[in-house]
């Protein structure tokens, strides 16, 4: 016999099988953060942790009260230094960590378990917001399993075999309640965010960026992560059709390409994930964004926005009313060429801007811009000799190209011949611009890759890509690719094809299963598995209002947000209910003999002849003929019913129903017994 | 305001749970609310859920909904725990003033177990997991305070297994009363009646007996064990042991302390019948209306502090029914089962 450990523990600390489960869990729910938060954060954790965990075993000495405000005054101090005033969603997660860091040191009772429990279940939830995939999921959810398991084994530790351990109790209840996850999640109303929540992101992640130098789109090159993937309703355009426009960089500022003027600034909205409802029409597609933490959305040429999270804006291009800070689904529809400012022409001020360039600088592109101006008269045929010289003479597309610090256009175009699609397309606006023709660089996607069994597109960084558009009078905007001259197998197979020779595809991404094209098993399990990430993310991740609403309209009566509530409350009330019945206790339930009896009981409750203690259904029986004479037979009949039942002799169904039928009658005599005039004896009573 | 609902609540808990020594736990006398950590733990999914309606973010939605079915599936698990258990005062304990009695309570595993079963009187906690099938006795530790019988009002047993987000609970009400026993305090006792009712038996029981065990007097003896004749001739305090005790029994005496007050008399027995207790001498106890004849033996010794422990002491009596099938209850309308 001991004292009850909750008490005790206050003194003597929690118990160290907890504690270690506590361990674990933090180890493992901090392993998806480990790419935002800073590497003197993840070691202190480890150090602090540890620290706890030697003072556990006895091994080290916990720290005094002045070594703890030190270590805490210390971590606050670097941690202030390290954040330097900005506030990002990287400083807010370090913050988190830090306190779950230092909270080890002051870990010593149940309740410091508990809070433990609570911030790093919350800890749980904010990995969700950063990492959605199925991998990263299974992780989070099994650090919070081990924290189920923890939080048992603080409440019963050194459980004896004979109760389920922890892991097996806890494996049985998620078998039980699953149904109801599962039904909670397809029913429970999915309301639009009640306010706008900023994720300001500080850390720069893969993708395109909104400058381009020569040489930026290059290092893109080298990484196979996912940028988004498309279903399309109808046929997949083939690979040379597959342009994917994000944005627009017109501005030259020395040998960087910018985005233009005139981006305005808009307020983030609300986060909205819908990605249209309703199956795919054969003109439509659907795109699954990965995070850019950017508000651009890729688009083919010809797109018309379908869903409500993107709105159209200037130069065909398309925008998130909120930045892409989780994965963003959307959908297209493939409208065909649309007119294009057809016969406007270009505004002076737009001339003005899209011819612009810098003061000075490769004087010898601008030398041969002016003699392609004055050989060609139209624009047109500036693009064409432009296209016929990259095609002609022997331009090189690589993925080395050499440094070309000063008059990059001059080195790339006459000395070193060799470059990337940024390289080209930079070169290509620069000397259309100075010929006077109208150009403007687009920075996108190019072609993508068909997933497991063709039935969507995946497009990786590594397709990432930058080609430029002109403005030819009567025609509009058109799209000109010095790299379709130059490299054709990169527009009409991808990036893998192009560096066959080379060999330079993925370099030095050694753990990329795309670098092994040609091993055919590796490949196929790699696309396996993003075939069923895809439909993790579009089924489960992506499952939201609209995607709701569409399964709910295929449903008879077609519910909406309102019946959805009802009908949660309905799922709940039900799983309730069907727990309550199993809450009964197993005699009421199993032996009828033991109800009817009961019911006789109540039925003699009702008629003010209660039942004593420790009386016998025979000497009932005796007390209701005295008081009741009429049932006298009857009660004395189903006494011996029940005796029989219960002390021997044969029973059988037929017995059951005699006792049914007795009380039947039971109650009938007894409540014409009350009619008559009571005897005096009872009355007395 | 307060005190009315207090005691409307104690008594429909009155109603629900009445005094037995015995009790199976069932839905009936089963409560359950969350724990502290348990209302933080439905803030903390209230917050959650937010999250996930702010970030449309349909893995929050998940997380949330597994921990909150997982805390009503805990719910059950909390209430399983308890319900089967049966509950039976085995021994209500005796013991001195200021000290504690222990009261044990077997507690009887229903189908499934009951993992880290609590029973708490007070602030005295004793906890214990009872396996499928076994029984386990929890000696509970009761205050004693002042002598007579001790009946603990509500003893708690409760559960927080598997999470401690819930917490499940009963009472039990005992019927049998712990004794508390006089506190034994040294006394004189007057005359010669400690050792007998009157001055024949006295005589004779010296005399009567020619095996005594002749050694010389020591601190703490008796004076009517002194032979005062061999004294008087010799000088020589000698004790006689008389061989076979039980034919000289000692008599305790309720009226050999004239002139101290009741309590006191108790008091001054309780430390002779220690006294004879641990001398291994029988003894016999007189007390008004009631007569121990003389015995020895650990258990003669505790019904004689028993009867000192109740002596005019009302046995206590619940003041509501007693539970249906308990034998122990009275039938207050008269007719006689037959």
């Amino acid at each position: 016999m001991k004292l009850a450990h909750h008490e005790a523990a206050e003194h003597t600390g929690l118990p160290s099988k907890s504690l270690g489960w506590l361990l674990a869990s933090f180890a493992v729910l901090i392993v998806p953060q480990w790419d935002r938060l800073p590497w003197w954060l993840l070691g202190a954790c480890a150090v602090l942790a540890g620290w706890r965990w030697l003072a556990q075993t006895g091994r080290l000495r916990s720290p005094g009260k002045w070594l703890r405000s030190g270590v805490m005054l210390g971590m606050v101090v670097i941690y202030i230094l390290t954040v330097d005033g900005r506030f990002t969603v990287e400083t807010a997660a370090s913050f988190f960590v830090l306190s779950v860091g230092l909270k080890w040191l002051e870990t010593r009772s149940i309740r410091d378990f508990y809070v433990l429990f609570f911030i790093l279940v919350y800890l749980a939830t904010v990995n969700f917001l950063f990492h959605q995939d199925i991998l990263w999921s299974l992780v989070t959810l099994s650090g919070v399993a081990l924290l189920l398991v923890g939080l048992q084994s603080v409440n019963a530790p050194d459980l004896p075999p004979a109760f389920r351990s922890g892991w097996r109790r806890l494996g049985l209840t998620l078998l039980k309640v699953l149904p109801v996850v599962a039904l909670l999640f397809v029913f429970f109303p999915r309301m639009a965010p009640l306010w706008s929540v900023p994720m300001v992101s500080g850390e720069a992640r893969t993708g395109l960026s909104d400058t381009m130098t020569p040489g930026d789109i290059s290092s893109l090159a080298r990484s196979d992560e996912t940028a988004f993937r498309a279903t399309f309703g109808g046929a997949m355009p083939p690979h040379a059709e597959r342009y994917w426009r994000g944005l627009i960089l017109d501005r030259l500022d020395g040998e960087t390409w910018r985005q233009g003027w005139g981006q305005s600034f808009r307020r983030p909205g609300k986060v909205a994930v819908d990605g249209g409802v309703g199956p795919l029409q054969p003109d439509e597609y659907d795109v699954l964004l990965e995070p850019t933490d950017q508000d651009w959305a890729f688009a083919l040429d010809g797109s018309a926005a379908v869903s409500d999270n993107v709105v159209p804006v200037d130069n065909n291009l398309f925008r998130f009313r909120r930045p892409a800070d989780t994965t963003v689904r959307y959908r297209m529809a493939l409208v065909g060429d649309l007119p294009q400012q057809e016969g406007g022409g270009l505004s002076a001020q737009e001339q003005q801007r899209y011819l612009q360039l810098p003061v000075s600088g490769n004087p010898r592109a601008r030398e041969l811009a002016e003699s392609l101006r004055e050989q060609a008269g139209r624009p047109a045929d500036v693009v064409n000799a432009i296209r016929a010289r990259f095609h002609q003479q022997p331009y090189r597309y690589t993925l080395r190209p050499p440094a070309m610090p000063d008059n990059g256009v001059d080195a790339l175009l006459f000395e070193y011949r060799e470059g990337f699609c940024a390289h080209y397309a930079g070169a290509a606006a620069f000397l259309l611009r100075a010929a006077g023709v109208p150009a403007r660089i687009v920075a996108g996607y190019q072609g993508g890759e068909p997933g497991a069994g063709g039935e969507y597109l995946i497009v990786r960084q590594y397709d990432a890509h930058a080609w430029v558009e002109v403005w030819l009078p009567g025609h509009g905007w058109s799209r000109f690719d010095p790299t379709a001259a130059i490299a054709p197998e990169r527009i009409e197979s991808g990036l893998r094809e192009a560096m066959r020779e080379e060999g330079s595809f993925l370099e030095g991404n050694w753990a990329s299963p795309r670098r092994y094209g040609d091993m055919a098993a590796l490949q196929w399990v790699s696309l396996q598995m993003d075939r069923l990430n895809y439909q993790w993310q579009r089924w489960v991740v992506g499952y939201q209002g609209q995607s709701q609403m569409n399964l709910m309209s295929r449903l008879p009566g077609n519910p909406g947000l309102q019946e959805l509530g009802y009908m949660t409350a309905g799922i709940l009330a039900i799983g309730l209910l069907v727990a309550g019945i199993r809450l009964r206790p197993a005699i009421e339930r199993k032996d009828p003999y033991r109800r009817i009896l009961e019911r006789w009981y109540r039925l003699c409750q009702r008629e003010s002849i209660p039942v004593r203690n420790g009386e016998t259904p025979a000497q009932l029986a005796r007390r209701i003929a005295r008081c009741r004479p009429d049932a006298a037979a009857s009660a004395s009949a189903f006494a011996g019913t029940i005796n029989r039942y219960y002390y021997g002799g044969r029973t059988g169904p037929a017995d059951y129903a005699r006792l049914r039928r007795l009380l039947g009658t039971m109650k009938k005599q007894m409540a014409n017994g009350r009619k008559t005039p009571t005897p005096e004896r009872y009355a007395r009573e | 305001m307060g005190q009315f609902f207090r005691r409307r609540w104690r008594k429909w808990i009155n109603q629900r749970i009445p005094r037995s020594d015995h009790r199976v736990l069932s839905q009936k006398n089963i409560f359950i609310v969350p724990t502290g950590a348990g209302l933080v733990f439905l803030v903390l999914l209230l917050v959650m859920l937010m999250t996930g309606i702010n970030y449309q973010n349909s893995l929050i939605y998940l997380l949330t909904f597994l921990l909150g079915t997982l805390f009503v599936a805990a719910m059950h698990q909390t209430h399983g725990n308890l319900a089967g258990l049966e509950l039976t005062v085995v021994a209500a304990g005796a013991g001195f003033p200021a000290s504690t009695v222990p009261m044990t309570i077997r507690a009887q595993a229903g189908p499934r177990g009951t993992a880290s079963l609590r029973i708490a009187f007070q602030d005295q906690v004793v906890e214990q997991h009872v396996e499928p099938g076994q029984s386990v006795d929890f000696r509970l530790p009761l205050q004693a305070r002042r002598r007579g019988y001790l009946l603990p009002g509500r003893i708690r047993v409760e559960t927080r297994f598997p999470f401690g987000l819930l917490k499940a609970w009963s009472w039990i009400r005992p019927v049998t009363a712990a004794v508390v026993y006089p506190r034994p305090i040294e006394g004189q006792a007057q005359g010669s009646t400690v050792a007998g009712g009157n001055a024949e038996e006295q005589q004779r029981t010296p005399q009567g007996n020619d095996h005594a065990d002749l050694r010389p007097w020591r601190e703490g003896d008796l004076s009517q064990r002194v032979l005062w004749k061999r004294f008087v001739r010799s000088g020589d305090l000698v004790v006689a042991d008389w061989e076979g005790e039980q034919g000289d029994p000692q008599w305790l005496d309720y009226d050999a302390y004239p002139g101290a007050d009741r309590e006191m008399r108790l008091s001054f027995l309780a430390r002779s019948v220690l006294d004879r207790a641990s001398a291994q001498v029988p003894f016999g106890l007189r007390l008004p209306g009631d007569v121990i004849e003389p015995d020895q033996g650990p258990l003669h010794v505790e019904r004689c502090l028993k009867a000192l422990g109740v002596f005019g002491e009302v046995r206590p009596r619940s003041d509501e029914p007693l539970a249906h099938g308990n034998r122990a209850g009275t039938d207050p309308s008269g007719e006689a089962a037959v």
